[in-house]
């Protein structure tokens, strides 16, 4: 009776804000932001080769090219999101790679599949940019190469500074690559 | 019985859509994820269960979908989906935890609209 239920900001409220010492800039491709990537990557990955998978186990010959496709996309993702996961400096290159190659496979799919629908008589994630699945497809490549650029740049200043941690610091700060993804500059 | 009732679906993308806003608004305001999120995605997930349930009931009683192996996948999917999403977003302690929570509402929302896609008896 005393506590407000629905108050977004209750008095004894379990969230506490991140405190200052908790919202430091991200430590690898997988934490703040890139956790929600790697979901989003893997909810993909897990989506379009699963329905590939049984696209091309039950129906291959009703729309071959459509379900190959899926199956690229879906191997794809799965790039993707075992590449940002781990991070490592080869590992984000393959990741750029992955994230190149299906920005490119959504625009050509895309402008393929409204140029030739008859090459498509079932849908694949790419088709029609990813319409289908809230054009998710189309803006995903894009966050992800954003993301990835932020740590190569970041690489590159640890690599020339004396002092590598004060110079991450500053480069979190300015948030050049993804402006406002980053906690350390927006904790009020 | 000649078709999975329309209410749960329909409550479970109310539900999701909620739970969205709610991930978005604690994402917004800087906090990271705590017990009412984490107590919301436990109400999903028996939401969700309970539909798994009502499924299974429908395919035990007879009733088969254009695609049975889409439909299991599905029911194996739908639970997970939540469970994933607490795990994903305890991990993060910062306020993309309860972003993750907030994809997790909006494909909890998906799922059913793709649910009476390939099986038309489960309303909407």
């Amino acid at each position: 009776m005393s506590e407000p239920t629905t108050s977004p900001k209750p008095a004894a409220a379990p969230e506490a804000p991140a405190a200052p010492e908790l919202a430091v800039a991200p430590s690898s491709t997988r934490t703040g932001p890139g956790r929600l990537l790697v979901a989003v990557y893997g909810l993909f990955a897990l989506s379009a080769s699963a329905r590939a998978g049984v696209q091309i186990a039950t129906k291959f010959g009703h729309a071959p090219v459509a379900y190959l496709l899926s199956a690229f996309a879906g191997v794809v993702y799965i790039l993707a999101t075992v590449t940002l996961t781990n991070g490592s400096p080869t590992a984000r290159r393959i990741a750029v790679v992955s994230c190149s190659v299906e920005l490119a496979g959504v625009l050509s799919v895309g402008t393929w599949s409204l140029a030739d629908p008859a090459s498509f008589p079932d849908a694949t994630v790419w088709s029609s940019y990813g319409s289908g699945y809230g054009f998710v497809p189309l803006v995903l490549p894009v966050f992800g190469l954003l993301w990835l650029s932020r740590w190569s740049r970041r690489a590159r200043i640890r690599r020339t500074a004396a002092t590598p941690a004060e110079d991450e610091g500053k480069e979190a700060g300015s948030g050049v690559g993804t402006p406002g993804t980053d906690p350390a500059s927006r904790r009020d | 019985m000649s078709s999975v009732n329309g209410a749960m679906p329909t409550t479970i993308i109310v539900a999701g859509l909620a739970l969205t806003g709610y991930a978005l608004l604690m994402t917004a305001r800087n906090r990271r994820m705590g017990v009412s999120l984490l107590a919301a995605l436990g109400v999903l997930e028996i939401l969700l269960l309970v539909l798994v349930g009502l499924i299974v009931a429908k395919l035990a009683s007879g009733g088969r979908p254009a695609s049975l192996p889409t439909l299991i996948g599905y029911l194996i999917a739908m639970p997970i989906v939540p469970v994933a999403a607490a795990f994903l977003g305890l991990v993060e302690r910062s306020r993309w935890g309860p972003a993750v929570v907030a994809v997790a509402g909006v494909v909890a929302a998906v799922l059913m609209v793709r649910l009476h896609q390939i099986w038309p008896v489960i309303h909407v």
